[in-house]
């Protein structure tokens, strides 16, 4: 399938995961008595994450922005989202090529992916570019350091499980071993 | 629809989508919806019959009802209740809002308070044709003038941590407030009086101000809550007029 159109039905997928299933989880038994942050997993960073390698940084900006601030919209959070998204988006070319062994443009074609990452150097960069985009977010949503256990514990928290939605998706929508179908899905 | 609305929830793509789920998944609620209707339709009830002083089922033979004695005025309806259903809510965030499928075609507008069977909600922010946004009350942007049954007033904040917890600062030391009493929300909010806005569960005492902080659980559920009304002020354009021309 052409990557454009993979990519932006790979968009609208993850976006409505993200804003029909994981917005409403907020596990009730858990937060009620301990006072413990009720927070969702966001899945909807790894739309920049997959981009293919050869995408310029303009793009990268650009898609970044646009699928931040199609979430605010959804979440009524006016921007915040789309900060971060820019943010992690802007940093993506660097952490790629810290981890990646050869220059970016000798993946031709590719998009990150477990199958010619490894899992160690993926894990690497889905944990960095989640953790670096809920500092941002959270940071910005509570918008003061007073309660900084509480902004920790969230991010934490919120961390965790969005690295988990993320393996999960990318285990059951992408190839990560290559094995039979060479060409990876959504 | 300008501005900001179009990058909200009141969208008409974003609140549609919200709706297609909701159709599926309200019917799940059901059971706890019946619920808080019943438990309404008793206050309602109760409130109906302190209007009627003698109880002519219980006893048929009563002589005489007592008329309505002249210092009774006639008050003219202040408010208008328009029925929304909510089709998106959150309550993780620090400022969360809920998506109503009422807009402006139906009435609704901004600022507009919202309250539900059991207490107050929140206020109406993003308005599209038929759909509409509304901050909750669990908001730090969003805080309600709320007031004990002694007439003590205050504002009722939300922390921002924890969902099943607001706090009503600057309560006098000598307010004798017990757990379990009612918060309920006053006239000078843009809330109509007397919504209930919770009930005490905790109680501090700032030693640095000698002022009481009290802890309120929210009489609605946030995570839960179906069906609001949407609340007109009908005095409120004339209201605002004064102000405004006391200040000239």
């Amino acid at each position: 399938m052409n990557v454009l159109v993979k990519n932006i039905v790979r968009f609208v997928i993850i976006l409505l995961i993200q804003v029909l299933i994981l917005n409403k989880i907020s596990l009730q038994w858990w937060s009620q008595p301990t006072g413990f942050p009720v927070f969702v997993p966001y899945l909807y960073p790894l739309f920049i994450l997959l981009l293919p390698f050869e995408t310029p940084v303009a793009l990268v900006l650009v898609a970044g922005f646009l699928c931040g601030i199609s979430v605010d919209a959804f979440m009524n959070t006016a921007g915040m989202h789309a900060f971060a998204m820019v943010l992690i988006a802007y940093f993506r070319i660097n952490v790629l090529n810290a981890i990646m062994p050869k220059n970016l443009t000798e993946y031709a074609g590719q998009s990150p992916s477990v199958k010619n990452m490894g899992w160690l150097p993926f894990l690497v960069y889905v944990a960095f570019m989640i953790v670096m985009h809920h500092i941002a977010f959270f940071t910005l949503e509570l918008w003061s350091l007073g309660n900084i256990g509480y902004l920790l514990l969230k991010i934490l928290a919120s961390g965790l499980t969005s690295i988990l939605m993320i393996l999960a998706y990318v285990l059951l929508f992408t190839n990560p071993t290559g094995y039979k179908r060479s060409q990876s899905s959504y | 629809m300008q501005g900001n609305d179009i990058m909200s929830s009141a969208n008409l793509l974003i609140a549609g989508i919200y709706q297609q789920q909701d159709d599926v998944a309200y019917y799940f609620a059901l059971r706890n919806m019946n619920d808080s209707l019943l438990n309404e339709n008793i206050r309602l009830r109760e409130q109906l019959a302190a209007y009627s002083e003698v109880d002519t089922l219980y006893d048929s033979t009563a002589a005489y009802i007592k008329p309505i004695d002249s210092t009774h005025f006639v008050k003219y309806a202040d408010y208008t209740y328009r029925s929304a259903k909510v089709i998106n809510k959150s309550v993780n965030a620090v400022n969360n809002y809920i998506t109503i499928n009422r807009g402006e075609k139906d009435g609704v507008r901004k600022n507009m308070a919202v309250v539900s069977s059991t207490g107050v909600v929140g206020r109406v922010v993003h308005t599209s044709a038929h759909f509409a946004s509304a901050i909750s009350v669990l908001s730090k942007k969003q805080a309600v003038s709320a007031g004990l049954k002694d007439g003590t007033v205050g504002h009722v904040t939300w922390a921002g941590y924890n969902p099943s917890e607001l706090v009503m600062n600057d309560v006098p030391q000598q307010i004798r407030v017990n757990i379990g009493d009612s918060v309920f929300t006053t006239e000078y909010s843009f809330f109509p009086p007397n919504v209930l806005v919770g009930t005490v569960t905790k109680k501090e005492m700032n030693e640095s101000k000698n002022l009481q902080v009290l802890y309120i659980k929210p009489a609605t559920d946030f995570r839960r809550v179906q069906y609001v009304y949407v609340v007109e002020n009908l005095m409120t354009e004339e209201k605002n007029n004064l102000e405004n021309n006391m200040n000239q």
